[in-house]
Order: C-alpha cells, then structure tokens, then sequence
C-alpha cells in the first residue's frame, strides 16, 4: 500500500535537514537529538535497503516557487510561497508498506518536535476495500 | 572469477551488441541475446574456464539465440520474408571493434539528451538498469520505460549502425561527448546516490571518452574533454569533508589531490591546444590544469585563468563563465571591479543559487560584510542542493559574529 508522507515544517532559515533549524529540536538536550537522528537514520538505511522506500525529497524555500493560477481565461504566474500558514511543504517520502499499521509506525519516526508530519494514503483501484 | 568475469563482460558487451546489431538491426531483440549471452557465459566459463576468444564466444552464443528468437517470432507471425537472411553460418565478425558506432548509435538526434544518457550507459557501458536507476535516484521501473520508450523510437526512426555519414559524423560525436560529459556531471554533483553504486558514474564517463578518445585522437575536443575529466576527478577526495559538506577550492587539501592524474590532464591539454581548433571543453580544461598545477590557492596563476575565462566567454558565452571570469578578475583587478562584471546578470530574470553565492564572495573580499551576509543567506534561501545550502548558512553565520 502505497502513502506519502508529508513533513510541513517552518526552518528559520530555510534549511535541511529542517530539525537544525527549528528552535524547538534545537533545544531539546544533545543526547536525546542524536538519538532522534540515529534512529531517523537507520529506519531510511532499513527502507531503502527494503524497497519501503520508494522516492523522497527535500524542497526549496517556499518563496522560491512559483505558482499557476487561471486568471481571465489564461494561466498567470506568480512567486510563491503558495500558503500564508506558518509552516509550509518541506519535503515528502512516497513508501509502499504492508499495511496501514507500519505506515503509522514509520510517520510516528519521521515525527519531531516543531513540526508537523502527515501520513496520507495514496487511492489505489480497490483500495477503499482494504 | 566473479569480477573477472564482469571486467570481461563490461568491456565486450558493446562490442557483443555491435557486431550483432551491425548484422542483424533489432536493437531490442539484440540487446536480449546478448543478455541471454552473459548468462550461459556465467554458467560455463567458471567450470570451463575463460574461452581463449570471450568475444567470439559471446557473439557465438547472442547470435544463435538472437536467430532462434527472431525466427519463433517470425513463425509465429507467419513472416517468412526474410528469414533467409538470418542464417546462422553467417556468423558476424567478431574482430571489429563496433562500441564507437554503438555510441554515436545511442547519441541518435531523435532522442533527448536524458534517453541518450541512458541508453549509452546500457548499451556502451554495460551497466545494468538497476545500477543506471540508482545513479539518477529515479525508480528502475521509470529507467526501465525510459530506455525502452528510447530504443523504441530509434526503431521507428530507422536509426542503423553504420547509418552515420562522413557530414553527420561531427555533430554525432559532439553530442556523444556532450552525452559523456551529462554522464561525468552527474557522476560528480551527485551526493546522494553515488556511494550505493559499484561503478561511479565519473569512472565510467572517463572510461567511455578514454575509448572515444583512442578512437579520434586527432579530435581535439575529445581530448580536451577527457582532459578535463581528469582534471576534474584528481580533486574528488579534497572536495567534500567528513560530512559530505562542500570545500571550496580555496580551502581544499591540495595533499590529497591525484596527482599522476593531474599529469595526465595536463599533458592531453597541452598537446591538444596547439593541435587544432579551440573549444569550450579544451579551454575549461587548460582551466583546471592551471588550478592543478598550483601548488597552493595562493600561487594560482589568476591573469592566465582570467584571460582562459575571456577566451572561453568569447566563444561559449554563459552565465556560469561569467561569473567564473569575474571570480577571476577578483584575484587579478580586486574584488571591485569583478563586482562590476556581474552587474548586468542581476539584472536579468534568472534565479539560482549561484550568482548570489559568488557575490556573497566577492562583496566578503571587499569588506562588505553586512551585504555579504545578506547575499550568502539568499543564496542559501535559493540553493536545491543540501550540501550547499548547509555551507551558504555557515558562511552567512560566521559573518555574523
């Protein structure tokens, strides 16, 4: 079953990985960071190597997009970013999993604090039986 | 064995294919038999030992399959028009040497330079689609419709081997090194994915134009361009740190550059500059030499580099040599003046990352500090690659202090 994961975040600057950004992952006590970010590491190491992992990236800035809105009967262009909200698309995971359950068990990994992480299933034909 | 057995197989499979596909045509359907070729050879060859010919045998081995294959199809379609063409006495030659006409093959006009790229590391490098999927960091199943959707269109082109005529034969082998340099580029930008592959993708541009080279040595581009793939890879160990962060050339540990490779680059440019026509990929080349031959940053040769980037302007004019030639300028008139040259690029639509990260440079040169740190932090806010954004923020943060 197939999901994205999305990881909508608000680094000050713009950076990745957005935890060295984010104040609130800053101030958590050094140990417990590099334990996050050992455990982050290992679980991506796992799902590349189990093919779990089927594309991901990290974004630009969000002001560095730019957007396409029909306008007077033509597409018109404008300069991002898309949303006034605090945080914004920093980056996303396509996994295919066995199921619902580690879908949750690899978003709850992603998760971290300052930002938001959204599992989100992809519609697949059928899928609503599942 | 086993890798003997690859470093065979890697170097004759396009030879292999060639020949077949010089005899045959069926691209697609070579292609397999040559596949189905390997196969019985790992059977056979680790009990039997090497053949004396290995690639008379894999020619051998792909033709009879290639024959079979092409005539159950010919049955089953009921086409028997040309199937006396396909008798398997009529072996092809195997002492021709045919990997040249598969890569101008690959480097077919129909094709876009992302299909060209492919299909040369499938067909003339020998990678597998796995392997070439990895170095792009795209799924195999999209590498895999991308090389059949390119093999594909040069069978409805009608793209042979040997269709290549004296008049066509420039362009084709400049979009073959355009191909190889793609390849190289990708090789060496890249920092994610390179690490999971056996066969860096610079390796494997090297040994491909290597190839090129030995079969056009009067081709002064081709020598320049493998010139500069030297040059280039020789500093691979000094350019990103334990990290995987990016060290600027000023700061690179010139300890650990290559140096029998920086001799060999110098050599092929220096033989190639008075030989013939200049271009791009030979004075980008004399470029390099001149970095690699300087002992340290500050005894770099800056006068010559800025006259090679004037030269270089001239004739392949582009953003990216301009602001080269200004870094340039910088060492030779002082940071001012290169400032200048990069006046009329501001104005210009373009963004990317890289003008405003060379004018962060040079306004830190002229003791601007305060400007310097504003332009590091939107190159930062404009860079894609994560490595650099990192080193724009530290450069932006120690200005700070």
């Amino acid at each position: 079953m197939k999901y994205v994961i999305l990881i909508h975040s608000n680094p000050q600057p713009w950076g990745h990985p957005t935890g060295d950004y984010i104040a609130e992952h800053q101030a958590l006590p050094a140990a417990q960071r590099e334990r996050l970010n050992a455990e982050f590491e290992r679980l991506l190491t796992e799902m590349s190597a189990n093919g779990e992992l089927v594309a991901a990236e990290a974004l630009a800035d969000p002001s560095t997009a730019t957007l396409y809105r029909w306008s007077g009967g033509e597409p018109l262009a404008t300069d991002g970013p898309y949303s006034e909200s605090k945080e914004h698309l920093a980056g996303f995971f396509l996994i295919d999993v066995s199921g619902p359950e580690r879908a949750q068990e690899i978003a709850t990994a992603f998760s971290g604090p300052g930002e938001t992480v959204e599992l989100r299933p992809a519609m697949w034909p059928g899928g609503e039986e599942h | 064995m086993d890798t003997r057995l690859e470093d065979v197989w890697r170097r004759e499979s396009p030879h292999v294919l060639g020949a077949l596909v010089r005899r045959y045509g069926h691209f697609d359907a070579c292609e397999d038999a040559v596949q189905e070729a390997l196969l019985s050879a790992a059977l056979h060859w680790p009990r039997e030992g090497l053949p004396a010919n290995p690639r008379g045998w894999l020619v051998r081995a792909a033709s009879r399959r290639l024959v079979d294959a092409l005539r159950s199809d010919r049955a089953r379609l009921d086409r028997e028009t040309t199937a006396n063409r396909l008798a398997p006495s009529e072996a092809p030659a195997t002492d021709s040497d045919d990997s040249l006409h598969v890569l101008l093959l690959c480097c077919h006009p129909s094709l876009t330079p992302a299909s060209q790229v492919a299909l040369t590391l499938r067909a003339v490098g020998g990678l597998t689609t796995e392997q070439i999927a990895a170095a792009f960091l795209v799924p195999v199943a999209t590498m895999g419709q991308r090389i059949s959707r390119a093999k594909a269109r040069l069978q409805a082109a009608g793209a042979r081997l040997g269709d290549v005529t004296r008049a066509d034969l420039p362009a084709r082998v400049e979009s073959a090194r355009q191909v190889l340099y793609l390849v190289f580029n990708e090789g060496y930008a890249a920092t994610g994915g390179s690490d999971l592959l056996d066969v860096p993708l610079t390796a494997e541009a090297i040994r491909l134009t290597r190839e090129l080279h030995r079969r056009l040595p009067s081709d002064t581009e081709t020598a320049g361009l493998l010139a500069l793939m030297l040059l280039t890879e020789a500093r691979r160990a000094a350019r990103a740190d334990d990290r995987g962060d990016l060290v600027p050339l000023a700061d690179q540990d010139r300890g650990r550059w290559d140096r029998p490779l920086i001799a060999e680059g110098v050599r092929l440019v220096e033989a190639a500059l008075p030989a013939g026509p200049v271009g791009p990929f030979q004075l980008q080349a004399a470029i390099a030499a001149v970095h690699g031959e300087a002992a340290a940053y500050a005894d770099t040769d800056w006068p010559q580099i800025a006259e090679l980037y004037r030269m270089l302007d001239a004739i392949a004019p582009s953003r990216v040599v301009t602001m080269n030639r200004a870094v340039a300028v910088a060492m030779t008139d002082g940071p001012e003046a290169a400032l200048a040259m990069l006046d009329p690029l501001l104005r210009e639509p373009v963004r990317g990352h890289r003008l405003q990260a060379v004018r962060a440079h040079l306004l830190e040169q002229a003791g601007r500090a305060t400007e310097a740190r504003a332009a590091f932090r939107e190159a930062a806010r404009l860079a894609t690659s994560t490595p650099e954004q990192r080193y724009l923020h530290r450069k932006a943060a120690a200005l700070a202090d």
